[in-house]
């Protein structure tokens, strides 16, 4: 909603009021400043009559006016074509300035002197409504020869637009938000009043009849005219231009102006055409459909009330006899109505289904007024309307509640005040109780609380005194909370571990999901609107995500990417699951002197360590996942609490070529599988251990997952310890390959003793040979 | 015996003392064959000899230990020397990661209501309609549901829009007192330079005993919290309009990139604004079924206290893992 100063004016008087009163004043009602533009016109800049206008001899495009600035007669030329219709225009005289380095001198041009510069709109800062100069008239005041075009307030106007909440229909008028702003400055609001000076000898009712058809929930008034010189004043220009809404057609400019001063919904039809006999009446039939109000014009459809017209018979400057018609429709029933039946809507029905102005007359009367001021046209006498039956809506108000609500303490008198002032009729009062009745164009308000935001709103928030809130305490820690600090601490591991903590979009590309072969989400589970193709599906793994912020970050010249992100995924059902996901792209450490500004690529080992020393202890087995990031080769499921909880592996070549990706290597970890567990300590032997290896020959693609599993399940009681320290192939040893596994044995209750330390490794090595033909060395 | 002097003083490593110490010292060395002379001595004098042998290997052994300690230090010196690195060359060799400034600033946030005993809470990403709006005095149809640009499912669910569904589930859940903060990731369909498809938010509520809780007390904890987010600044509030809140209203801090002069950041106003909150609006009670409560609810964008809070130019670049911007926070 953009309103102005002056525009105010006709309804409210802000001459005591500072803008950065109004300002604040606005703020603190609930109708949030966004944008205030302060315009001004630059000194020397003043009303021009041109008395004469001649050709420029030696310039087809050129005029050379003799002006009148008040201080004398100058002679200017102009290059705009409209200048030979205007009388009055802004001239900038020699040495002002319209900006930073234009000032206006003494010229020549093509041979004449010109001195001083007729201006546009836009040339003086105002905004731009059409070609050529600005053409003055009397609606910014009386025009005076030589006066500064500053001290036209209404050219040099304050333009300030408000962010209005979609519960304030009432507010989106110029009349609107001067009566908001009446209540709470405590100024009074100028009611409008007019009545037809010069009506057409004929009464409406003598030419048109109204037939209702079934109940109408909605008012609508007619009034009809004959149009004659209907034109677009400068100040009906400046003031559209600025709410942006300024057309070629002065009608339906007279239109905007009307519905934005006034809030009443107004729409003007041609009946110009309409051959009526003798006799025969302009018929205006209202007729219930399914709740929609259909507005059918001598058997002609012409509009549903509201929601929109045909756009063919509506009226232009051309018309030459114009039905004007307001309505107002309940704005919860017309939205339900929209939705339900799908119906298209025109421009208005933003307005409509908010809330417009429910009185009328206000509209029409302003409609005569503007015609009979401004125009030649005639409007025929009286009106036709009907007007639907509302109910007041009372609401009981109890002071006790509304200061329990608030948390301080206003007496009862000035809740009663405050909302007198907001036109809030009080009915009757009782104890701390009393009831109001609702002004009609306050579809918002409904219950005591929303009595208690107009308390609210008319006091300030500001000048409430905050009370902290005194409560009986119990621990809130849950679950959640659990959930919330592991992941934390999680998070900084990642960092200590040298990945970046990524966010992205919970979105991906269902083709690109595809090619990978991760799961896709089920299509009737799907998203039916998306942003971007880019993100038309929830996203069931983040490593695509990830691998797209790698290719990003390596276009930007990185050498080294690493990154982490705990987010949630979905499976096909679309059930959510969080998860870790790490990527590591290209160098395995910084560029510095210790690697001579060559650090090796990343490697398995290195990114395993990296996972380590973020998730701890996992073990590694081969990858059973079917996705297409998998490397056979380098790959691997990782076991946690012995469940298969995620899986890593080297990137496969193809997508490391599909997004030009270095060496890179990724995981994806269920973070349920991350939690913190409750750990119980075991006994700490007091008995000195020995570390013993084993060197065995075995199959070559015996993964040692096989052997430890074995070892496991031998539940050696002095078997304390055990781990891979080295693997060894070459040619002599063939299809086999050596691997050294070290052994800590300790006893929990004695110093160990030959035999003992014998007996674990033998049935060690004889498992080992009987499962897998394990030798040693 | 000068010239054995002269021999110790003379070695210039620990090694050619070292054979020094052997000729004059050792079994075979130059003081034994002193003493072996003794027992040509006679008699009388044999006792003068002997002290005057004595007081010479005395006088040796301590120029000796002498010479051994310089020696000794040098040697050290030398080794150390030959370890010498330049050490500034190891300075900044980046090997940490950072944290997203989004989600630190959201730790931040989480930090003071965990203090104030909020408990914190989670729901689904994928909403229903009655959490995302109908039990949110969001009815169908709703011109406020025009706010908030939504994902839809074919199933007709809906990406949530705001945490506030995870404020239904609570109070279904639960019983009153709440006292509660649900941070997390939500939707929109909107996509520019100031709006992204997700971005994340913090809900908070507060349920008591009717006549329990009020807009005093909200007052209180907002103008609290923003000060322990943003420092000494300004804090106002506006009466607004949300659909689940009434009174409503949002609430600015004086710019803290000009100082309240007016700059581009506040649209020259002065002002930002920076959450919104409101007094539960009974519709709401009533979906969850609550009776006899007051309460109070607001809500914010990490996001946005983000930007404020490290003067982070560009919101899209958050969700593209750009290590330019990241690194900057290690």
């Amino acid at each position: 909603m953009i309103l102005t100063r002056t525009w105010l004016d006709i309804f409210i008087d802000l001459k005591k009021v500072s803008n950065e009163k109004l300002y604040e004043t606005l703020n603190s009602i609930g109708l949030e400043v966004d944008n205030i533009k302060e315009y001004t016109i630059p000194p020397k800049v003043v009303v021009g009559k041109i008395l004469s206008c001649e050709k420029h001899p030696d310039a087809d495009k050129l005029n050379i006016c003799q002006i009148d600035i008040g201080s004398g007669i100058r002679q200017i030329v102009c290059g705009a074509k409209n200048v030979v219709d205007a009388e009055y225009v802004a001239v900038a005289t020699v040495g002002a300035k319209l900006g930073e380095d234009f000032e206006i001198k003494h010229a020549k041009l093509r041979g004449v002197d010109s001195e001083g510069m007729v201006c546009s709109a836009s040339e003086l800062g105002l905004p731009d409504i059409g070609d050529g100069i600005m053409i003055l008239d009397e609606s910014i005041g009386e025009l005076i020869v030589g006066r500064e075009l500053n001290e036209y307030k209404k050219l040099a106007d304050t333009v300030i637009e408000i962010e209005l909440t979609a519960n304030r229909g009432d507010c989106l008028s110029i009349h609107g938000v001067a009566r908001d702003l009446s209540a709470s400055l405590k100024i009074p609001l100028n009611r409008f009043d007019y009545e037809s000076q010069n009506p057409e000898k004929i009464g409406l009712a003598r030419v048109s009849k109204l037939i209702v058809k079934g109940k109408i929930d909605a008012s609508v008034q007619y009034a009809l005219a004959n149009m004659e010189e209907l034109y677009t004043s400068l100040l009906f220009s400046l003031r559209l231009a600025f709410i942006d809404e300024l057309q070629s057609d002065a009608l339906k400019n007279t239109l905007k102006y009307i519905t934005h001063t006034t809030g009443v919904i107004l729409r003007a039809y041609d009946v110009g055409h309409i051959k009526l006999e003798e006799d025969e009446k302009l018929t205006i039939k209202l007729e219930n459909n399914r709740g929609i109000v259909d507005v059918i014009i001598n058997d002609k459809l012409y509009s549903k009330l509201g929601i929109t017209h045909v756009q063919e018979i509506e009226a232009t400057e051309k018309s030459s006899r114009v039905l004007f018609e307001t309505s107002y429709m309940n704005p919860t029933i017309l939205t339900n109505l929209v939705a339900e039946n799908r119906l298209e809507t025109d421009e208005l029905f933003y307005n409509t289904s908010r809330g417009s102005e429910p009185n009328l007359c206000f509209g029409i009367n302003y409609l005569t007024y503007l015609l009979e001021s401004y125009t030649k046209s005639k409007l025929f006498e009286g009106n036709i309307s009907l007007d639907e039956e509302r109910e007041d809506k009372i609401v009981t108000v109890c002071t006790t509640e509304v200061c329990q609500l608030i948390g301080n303490d206003i007496p009862k008198i000035n809740i009663m005040t405050i909302l007198t002032d907001l036109r809030f009729k009080v009915q009757s009062t009782a104890d701390d109780k009393f009831g109001v009745t609702i002004p009609n164009y306050r579809h918002d308000i409904e219950n005591i609380q929303d009595i208690t935001e107009e308390i609210v709103r008319m006091i300030g928030i500001n000048n409430i005194e905050a009370k902290p809130l005194e409560f009986k305490e119990s621990q809130r820690i849950n679950s959640t909370m659990e959930r919330y600090y592991a992941k934390k601490s999680l998070r900084s591991r990642a960092v200590g571990a040298g990945f970046d903590e990524s966010i992205s979009y919970a979105f991906s590309d269902k083709l690109l999901l595809a090619k990978y072969n991760f799961p896709l989400i089920d299509e009737k589970l799907d998203i039916i609107n998306p942003i971007t193709s880019d993100f038309n599906t929830l996203r069931t793994t983040l490593l695509i995500n990830l691998i797209q912020a790698v290719e990003r970050n390596i276009n930007y010249s990185k050498k080294r990417v690493a990154l982490f992100e705990i987010g949630t995924i979905f499976d096909n059902n679309r059930k959510e699951r969080e998860v870790l996901s790490l990527i590591y792209s290209g160098q395995s450490e910084t560029e510095y002197v210790g690697n001579a500004g060559k650090p090796k690529p990343i490697t398995f080992d290195i990114f395993v360590k990296k996972l380590s020393a973020i998730i701890g202890n996992f073990e590694l087995r081969a990858s059973t996942k079917d996705n297409l990031l998998i490397n056979p080769y380098q790959s691997a499921d990782i076991i946690i609490n012995n469940e298969v909880s995620g899986f890593i592996t080297k990137v496969h070549p193809n997508v490391c070529e599909d997004f030009n990706l270095f060496d890179t290597f990724v995981a994806e970890i269920d973070f349920e599988a991350l939690s913190p567990k409750h750990i119980n300590a075991h006994t700490i032997s007091k008995f000195q251990g020995v570390y013993k290896d084993l060197s065995l020959v075995v199959d070559k693609h015996l993964p040692y997952s096989h052997i430890s599993n074995t070892i496991q399940l031998l539940d050696l009681p002095l078997l304390s310890n055990f781990y891979a320290v080295d693997v060894y192939e070459d040619k002599e040893l063939g299809e086999e390959k050596s691997l050294t596994i070290r052994l800590f044995i300790q006893s929990l209750e004695d110093t160990l003793n030959d035999k003992d330390i014998d007996y674990t490794v033998n049935t060690i090595l004889e498992k080992l040979h009987n499962e897998y033909g394990a030798k040693l060395r | 015996m000068k010239n054995l002097e002269e021999q110790i003083r003379d070695a210039s490593s620990l090694d050619a003392l070292s054979r020094v110490r052997i000729e004059l010292f050792g079994k075979k060395g130059a003081l034994s064959k002193e003493f072996a002379k003794l027992k040509d001595v006679p008699g009388p004098e044999k006792k003068a000899f002997a002290e005057g042998l004595n007081r010479q290997k005395a006088h040796l052994q301590d120029v000796y230990d002498t010479c051994y300690e310089t020696l000794k230090k040098e040697e050290i010196e030398r080794l150390l020397k030959a370890q010498a690195i330049d050490v500034s060359l190891y300075s900044n060799l980046n090997e940490k990661g950072a944290l997203h400034p989004v989600m630190t600033t959201m730790d931040k946030i989480i930090d003071y209501f965990v203090a104030l005993n909020f408990s914190i809470e989670d729901g689904p990403k994928v909403e229903d309609d009655f959490h995302n709006f109908e039990a949110l005095n969001l009815p169908k149809n709703h011109p406020a549901r025009d706010m908030q640009d939504t994902f839809f499912f074919r199933d007709k669910a809906v990406l949530r829009t705001h945490t506030s569904p995870v404020q239904i589930r609570t109070m279904l859940a639960q019983k009153p007192p709440i006292r509660m903060i649900a941070p997390g990731a939500v939707f929109r369909k909107d996509y520019d330079i100031t709006h992204t498809p997700m971005f994340h938010q913090v809900e908070g509520l507060v349920v008591g005993e009717t006549g329990e809780v009020s807009f005093a007390n909200l007052k209180s904890i907002m103008s609290d919290f923003l000060h322990y987010m943003f420092g000494e600044v300004e804090v106002r509030f506006r009466p607004s309009f949300f659909p689940f809140t009434e009174p409503s209203a949002e609430v600015d801090i004086s710019c803290i990139f000009c100082k309240a002069e007016g700059c581009r950041v506040c649209s020259h106003t002065g002002w930002l604004e920076v959450l919104g909150c409101g007094i539960v609006d009974q519709n709401v009670f009533d979906a969850v079924n609550y009776k006899d409560v007051s309460g109070y609810a607001f809500g914010l964008g990490v996001e946005r206290f983000a930007m404020l809070l490290h003067k982070i130019p560009d919101l899209r670049m958050l969700f593209e893992g750009d290590t330019r911007l990241l690194e900057q926070f290690r």
